[in-house]
């Protein structure tokens, strides 16, 4: 309403850990893995043998039903073990890095001007992945056709790299990466950027910018999606990171696939942050070992509002949290345990700050009652399939509700896909 | 996983903190009895929080607080014990505490327990306020603002229509007092008024509109009584409120993205 000046949002108390240099240095952990994001299925079939040496970039495994999308390597180095569970469902692919393999040089044909030859590019170099379409917040069908496609070059997230300092010193990519992908869209690209920050490079024409405000959540793509252009089943909307879009260019340019990404080490069990370009999939263990005090700690991919526990470093992460581990049980009285056990869970009460953690210009507290009690039809009315999880991420932090909101809209997706699902 | 600080308890507790200004201008000029009459109410309001939480596992919350406090200061005056433990039980038991408790109910239990009370037995005379009580009001409504557990919205939807009332010259100077005290302790009540945003100034406007409605037409009604009523009225109307402007924002959202 009043514009970026008085950005809704919450602001986070200023990061006590010092960070180590304004400048990312480049690390290549000695192990990287192919893993499915939560709540991914992949069924792969792998197209290289264990033991076997691979250039990066190349193909290592296709999806089952889907034989033009690949999952690529996301470094030279040789095949260590290829899990699968049931189903040839994909558990984990890890890599020994190797830097004789060599890089995958990629034929990109006419695809900067043929939207067909695009697509089976993104979708034979592993890039496909890097797209996220909503509703549900899924990698894209191999056929799915977005309604709008919003390129993420803004980050709120506490501690999260500037995109902006993942785009120095490539414009001239990013402007490629940008060209090329609205020949996908059959409607409108967006470009969210921070407020007075704009990108100076050559953008397509027709595309949309979004100035976001300074506060977190404003850099989030759901919160811009609920925005600008709502989601709905029919109405298929992709987000992708500006470096992803980035290393497009570059490829579509070179043919090579650019190895690293800018990721930020944070989190308050650590001597001092650090920014690093490192792999896909890079071993998180790898990047903060160097720069993490001693005690007991856990590992988080993601943000300290939406990570994971992980060993690897998630399909679209950024950032790796390292908190430390809460050791020794808290005493509590056997009342209030047993109080606690038999206890409804707590309601959200609402508030400013429930309201400035949803944006502040959707209802939120009629959408989370909508989310908490499990009413499909009003949480899609208020917008609902236009958001995944780490959009609820803070309104979870905020109210410390319980069970987190972010599950519980995940369960109400996963039942409207169910129901939207041909038979 | 770290979370932050607005969980139901910490609401309660800034609650009772903003409204701590009015509270204890309260008891300052009500003296001994001000203070009797607080820890009667409490006393009989908690134990039904206990009672609630042996029987069905409900944790007490502060917020019994917030309604013994508004109940002690808007109750009608003279009443015997056993009319105020009558009333006092109806409203945390039928308006709170059947429904799971604070967060959960639909009408705020003081509101319930001082109609009950006002309407049950009318020959009781309703409390008037010391006016540093009511100009205490004011700062209570800014700190429940800034702390963010009112909605700034509704108060200030009130005060607008007040405002337009007053220079209107309707007669609403006598229950300007009670507007204020009323509007702090019942209406701003997160939970039962409206929380969308145009839904807060309706909630807010409706209020306004009811006090100076019964200040005009209502020819025998005490100020605390004017006030009291549009409250309940008011609260009542909350989810009315908000699903109407839900419609008016997916209306506009539809125009807009088709």
């Amino acid at each position: 309403m009043f514009g970026p000046a008085f950005s809704a949002g919450l602001v986070f108390p200023h990061d006590r850990v010092p960070l180590q240099s304004e400048n990312p240095v480049e690390v290549l952990t000695e192990e990287a893995a192919l893993t499915p994001s939560p709540g991914e299925e992949l069924r792969v079939e792998a197209l290289v043998g264990e033991d076997e040496l691979v250039a990066q970039g190349q193909p290592l495994l296709r999806l089952r039903n889907a034989p033009q999308v690949a999952l690529v390597a996301p470094m030279a180095g040789r095949i260590a073990s290829l899990d699968l569970k049931s189903g040839r469902r994909l558990s984990q692919l890890l890599l020994f890095h190797e830097p004789d393999g060599g890089r995958h040089l990629f034929e990109t044909g006419n695809a900067e001007v043929d939207g067909n030859a695009l697509r089976a590019l993104l979708q034979s170099s592993g890039l496909w992945r890097m797209f996220r379409s909503r509703p549900f917040g899924r990698m894209p069908h191999a056929d799915e056709a977005p309604a709008a496609i919003f390129v993420m070059a803004v980050d709120s997230r506490p501690g999260a790299p500037a995109p902006s300092l993942a785009l120095e010193g490539r414009e001239e990519d990013f402007s490629r990466g940008l060209a090329a992908l609205s020949q996908l869209t059959k409607d409108r690209l967006f470009l969210c950027e921070p407020a007075g920050k704009h990108f100076g490079g050559a953008v397509p024409a027709g595309l949309s910018r979004i100035s976001c405000g300074r506060n977190h959540p404003q850099g989030l793509a759901g919160i811009q999606i609920h925005r600008h252009r709502p989601a709905a089943p029919e109405i298929r909307v992709w987000d992708i990171e500006a470096e992803d879009v980035a290393d497009l260019g570059a490829l579509l340019a070179t043919g090579l696939l650019p190895g690293t990404r800018l990721v930020s080490v944070t989190g308050s069990a650590l001597r001092e942050r650090r920014l690093v370009r490192c792999q896909h999939g890079a071993d998180l263990r790898g990047l903060s070992q160097p720069v993490v005090r001693p005690g007991a700690h856990e590992i988080l991919s993601g943000s300290a509002l939406d990570g994971r526990p992980a060993h690897w470093l998630g399909a679209r992460d950024r950032q790796v949290t390292v908190s430390p581990r809460e050791t020794g049980a808290v005493k509590h009285h056997w009342f209030g345990t047993a109080l606690r056990k038999a206890a409804r869970h707590l309601p959200v009460i609402p508030t400013a700050a429930l309201d400035q953690a949803m944006g502040g210009d959707m209802p939120a507290a009629a959408l989370l009652r909508a989310i908490a009690s499990g009413d499909e039809e009003t949480a899609v009315r208020l917008g609902a399939l236009s958001l995944v999880e780490e959009d609820l991420a803070l309104a979870d932090y905020a109210t410390g509700a319980r069970p987190r909101l972010s599950k519980q809209l995940r369960i109400i997706l996963n039942r409207i896909e169910a129901e939207e699902a041909p038979a | 996983m770290t979370r932050g600080l607005w969980d139901r308890e910490m609401v309660a507790m800034l609650l009772l903190l903003a409204l701590m200004p009015m509270a204890l201008t309260w008891l300052w000029f009500g003296g001994a009895e001000a203070v009797g009459r607080l820890l009667f109410v409490l006393l009989i309001s908690g134990l039904w929080h206990v009672i609630f939480m042996l029987a069905r596992a409900q944790p007490p919350s502060f917020a019994g607080a917030l309604t013994g406090l508004a109940v002690a200061m808007l109750a009608p005056q003279e009443l015997s014990l056993l009319q105020l433990v009558l009333g006092i039980s109806f409203g945390s038991v039928m308006a709170e505490l059947i429904f799971g408790g604070w967060g959960r109910n639909v009408l705020n239990p003081a509101t319930v327990t001082i109609a009950f009370l006002g309407f049950g037995f009318p020959a009781a005379p309703w409390p008037d306020f010391a006016l540093p009580v009511a100009w205490a009001a004011i700062p209570a409504l800014a700190l429940g603002m800034l702390l963010g557990v009112m909605s700034a919205r509704l108060i200030a939807g009130a005060l607008a229509v007040i405002l337009i009332a007053w220079l209107a010259d309707l007669p609403i100077a006598p229950v300007l007092p009670a507007f204020g005290v009323v509007l702090a302790l019942l209406v701003t009540d997160p939970v039962t008024s409206a929380s969308t945003r145009t839904g807060g100034w309706l909630n807010g406007a409706l209020y306004g509109a009811l006090v100076t409605l019964f200040a005009f037409g209502w020819g025998h009604g005490a100020p605390v009584q004017v006030a009291v009523s549009a409250a309940l009225l008011a609260s009542l109307a909350a989810p009315l409120l908000d699903e109407i402007a839900i419609a008016l924002w997916t209306a506009r959202r539809r125009r807009r993205h088709g």
